[in-house]
């Protein structure tokens, strides 16, 4: 029974924790915590795995628990200023970075500048996650997603081309 | 200038992973249900060891004064009660259902949940440190019995002056410290209800 509930969790996590990671990092903008949400996400999917038996998006409910954790993670944890945090890390990392990592982690830091909502709103706009998903996640309506999709993403361009010049 | 296109390229074209695999998530997995298990059985045992050794004194001692009954009667109940707290906490902490939940529901559970253990930690600990006062000084006024006037006179200010220092003094700054945190995590929350909410006022 346990052998497969854990066959259940490997194949939801190789399919999932790509995604999610990318989710937890694009909202603290630091890969440390980044790891940390993104274990006690699927502590959380494994505690609710039974409950996913019959749901048709199991990655719905995936990104619901990605987010909530997310979202309940800056309340309990100070964290340093995400901007002196992600100087940090291309500072640290440097010699790893090639030119295309460097503006990964451009990116990174420009979505670390938006609102929480917008940060987790567009990592799943970057990793394709179709709309009626996002707005399934989010608890918003789709009419308002786009609207807001169509805000963030003209948000974070910005943001980007500013400090690519700096 | 780059558009949103090109910035979707450099996303899809991020190489770093994450440090874990899905072996290590069910390695933590287990690790944190036995630390949990552990945890909690500590706490039971010690607790029933406490009731064990409390009974005990009020059943093997020849107590001439009722006031000691009620004592250890009132301690044993503190004890109780505190051990169903703990116990209660625990499994609304493993119950992770509300996770599940829409952001702007999951926010107002939390907030409802920070305030109930502000309650908790303010209000109720208020009312159980003086449960645990009055079985004290009950179960010490036999005590007072055998010792000299000016003991017992030293004993009782010793005993008040500890009591007033910790209620006004420690239990005050704990209050006020417990109370900035609890405004600050509200004012958090409310923050991000609010940028979920502000979706439905758009369009």
């Amino acid at each position: 029974m346990m052998g497969t509930k854990e066959e259940r969790f490997k194949t939801i996590f190789q399919a999932n924790s790509r995604k999610i990671f990318h989710l937890c990092y694009g909202y603290t903008g630091d890969h440390d915590s980044a790891n940390d949400l993104m274990q006690e996400t699927f502590l959380k999917v494994w505690q609710n795995l039974d409950k996913f038996r019959n749901q048709a998006m199991i990655s719905t409910w995936i990104y619901r628990i990605a987010v909530n954790t997310c979202l309940s993670y800056l309340r309990v944890e100070k964290r340093q200023p995400k901007e002196e945090l992600t100087e940090n890390i291309i500072e640290n990392q440097a010699e790893e970075f090639s030119e295309k990592n460097e503006q990964v982690a451009l990116l990174y830091k420009c979505i670390s500048q938006l609102e929480e909502n917008e940060r987790i709103i567009i990592t799943l706009v970057l990793d394709e996650i179709p709309y009626a998903e996002i707005a399934e996640v989010s608890g918003i309506s789709e009419g308002n997603l786009r609207v807001k999709i169509h805000r963030i993403k003209q948000k974070l361009t910005e943001i980007y081309n500013r400090n690519e010049r700096l | 200038m780059k558009d949103f296109e090109a910035l979707k390229n450099i996303w899809h074209g991020q190489t770093e992973l994450p440090k874990l695999s899905y072996e290590d998530i069910l390695k933590n997995i287990r690790g944190t249900k036995s630390k949990f298990a552990n945890k909690l059985l500590f706490q039971v045992i010690a607790l029933i060891f406490s009731i064990a050794v409390m009974l005990y004194v009020l059943f093997k001692n020849d107590f001439k004064l009722g006031t000691s009954q009620l004592g250890i009667t009132i301690f044993v109940i503190c004890l109780l009660y505190y051990l169903f707290v703990q116990i209660r906490d625990y499994r609304n902490i493993s119950n992770s259902e509300n996770m599940l939940d829409k952001p702007d529901e999951y926010i107002s559970y939390l907030k409802s949940y920070k305030h109930r253990r502000y309650i908790l930690n303010t209000r109720v600990y208020r009312i159980y440190m003086v449960f645990i006062a009055l079985g004290l000084a009950l179960g010490f006024i036999e005590v007072f019995f055998t010792m000299s006037v000016w003991q017992t006179a030293l004993a009782i200010i010793f005993t008040i002056g500890w009591f007033l220092l910790c209620y006004y003094v420690f239990m005050r700054l704990y209050i006020r410290k417990e109370e900035a945190r609890i405004n600050e995590m509200i004012q958090n929350l409310e923050r991000l209800q609010a940028q979920f909410k502000e979706h439905d006022e758009l369009v």
